[in-house]
């Protein structure tokens, strides 16, 4: 029983009957349109399943089964959107899920990537940030810097540390966040974080998808 | 005791001898008890200008107010601008919101009718059956809403339910929020505030229960989402909400997944 996180960068996908194997993470442009999933979450799972886990949904899930603790910050950093949970004595305390404000916000930081040629792994983290509100307004910010004679490097690091403690204040500013998202492989992003952070990786919601298909008795 | 002040424009001080000529009139916000009774006793027709109305585009109000304002007033003013009223009677008082008077001024400026604002300070209440019953919130939402044309008490007496979870705050502008909550939601805030007839009845507008997972929600840009952030974070288990003209599908998704996250088996 194959299940899938539908990301607008990346597509995750778990064989539950197979629970050894690994998740296989393919580009969402190269996911074929015909493809179907039992259940489905993410930006754009409705289109490939008939049962659809909403994100913040699989995402508190997935928090529930990986995190042993009764009071967490959970945040999840996506291509487009930033999502979080807060669970205190395990019980739903809040949540929030920004997806126009924080639009693009993961999207930009790897085009960045991409574009200058850089590589996030090597870059030190600055000692201040920019202000940015979203990906798309702290791109202007990099570009004024660079004109300003500040290095490219020193310029991006900034916007991925604003855009860290952008985030950082969403979640409500927490003393421990664990992270969830593909932003955890990110050295730079991760230690941007003006608090502890415990990176989860980018497979959160395919856990919690997957508790999701057991309670509702896809998978026993 | 009640008190009402109805507050006269500077063009409208006879509209009491002018109303044999009003078959047609738009209200906004709750005008006091008098004012419905009056309209109601001359069987005089009431639209509701808070409410979707008409289907012209909502750019059309962006010639009398920004486009970044308040949704309800932006319908409002493509209500009043659309429609063929012969008055209308908005409200200004602590039961509506400044942006109103604000809007009062203008629409009195661009319409050829008398526009009379007043100040609903009516403290008589009329209980909230509704907002406390077990049907769909959205039947509720309806309901309440009509319910503000007429001066009588609603007669139906409906039983009340345990609630399940809560919806705090003004109608939406969109209803489509309102089908994603159980049947057993229970209504705070200042749609109470309407139901019972006394919408400055700042005690009964703060009220939540903390026993129960509730929604706050507020329309962008109004000077409600202050309160409705606040009392969010005074209860226990809250999502605060502000939406702007349509709820979006990430608005959706939290309601969703709050009522999903915080349920509670109804008895």
């Amino acid at each position: 029983m194959l299940i899938g996180d539908f990301g607008t960068s990346y597509c995750k996908f778990l064989d539950l009957e197979n629970p050894s194997a690994a998740p296989d993470i393919i580009p969402t442009a190269a996911v074929p349109d015909n493809t179907r999933v039992a259940m489905a979450t993410g930006h754009n799972g409705k289109r490939f399943s008939d049962h659809y886990v909403n994100e913040l949904i699989a995402l508190a899930r997935g928090g529930q089964q990986l995190i042993r603790e009764k009071n967490f910050v959970l945040l999840d950093c996506g291509s487009r959107d930033i999502k979080f949970i807060s669970y205190q004595n395990n019980r739903l305390k809040d949540m929030g899920w920004n997806a126009e404000c924080g639009a693009s916000m993961g999207f930009t930081i790897e085009l960045l990537e991409r574009y200058y040629n850089l590589d996030y792994c090597r870059l030190p983290v600055p000692d201040r940030p920019f202000s940015v509100t979203c990906g798309v307004l702290g791109m202007s910010s990099i570009f004024d810097a660079v004109v300003s004679g500040v290095a490219v490097e020193e310029a991006v690091a900034r916007f991925v540390k604003g855009i860290a403690v952008n985030a950082f204040r969403f979640a409500g500013a927490p003393e421990v966040l664990f992270l969830s998202g593909g932003l955890c492989d990110n050295p730079l992003f991760v230690q941007s974080f003006p608090c502890r952070v415990i990176p989860l990786g980018r497979f959160v919601l395919l856990s919690g998808l997957a508790e999701e298909a057991k309670g509702q008795g896809f998978f026993m | 005791m009640q008190t009402t002040s109805i507050i006269i424009s500077r063009r409208t001080e006879n509209w009491q001898a002018l109303s044999s000529k009003f078959n047609k009139v738009g209200i906004v916000g709750l005008p006091p008890l008098a004012v419905i009774r009056f309209l109601n006793d001359r069987q005089i027709e009431i639209h509701d200008l808070d409410a979707l109305l008409v289907t012209e585009d909502m750019d059309n109000a962006s010639a009398y107010l920004p486009k970044v304002y308040c949704a309800i007033l932006r319908t409002v003013v493509l209500n009043a601008i659309s429609l063929r009223l012969d008055a209308i009677f908005i409200d200004v008082g602590p039961g509506k919101c400044d942006s109103a008077f604000h809007v009062a001024e203008i629409l009195a400026d661009t319409l050829p009718i008398p526009v009379i604002r007043t100040e609903n300070l009516d403290n008589q209440g009329f209980g909230y059956p509704i907002c406390l019953s077990n049907m769909a919130l959205t039947q509720k939402f309806l309901d309440i809403v009509e319910g503000v044309k007429s001066a009588d008490p609603r007669p139906a007496i409906l039983p009340t339910c345990e609630p399940t979870a809560g919806y705090w705050g003004v109608p939406p502008r969109d209803f489509s929020i309102l089908s994603l909550f159980p049947d057993s939601t229970h209504i705070y805030g200042w749609t109470r505030c309407m139901e019972n007839k006394t919408p400055g009845a700042g005690d009964l507008e703060y009220h939540y229960n903390p026993d129960v997972p509730t929604v706050f929600f507020a329309q962008s840009f109004c000077a409600k989402t202050a309160l409705a952030r606040h009392l969010a974070r005074l209860h226990p288990q809250a999502l605060y909400l502000d939406v702007d003209v349509t709820a979006g599908s990430s608005a959706k998704a939290k309601i969703q997944a709050f009522l999903s996250l915080t349920e509670k088996r109804s008895c």
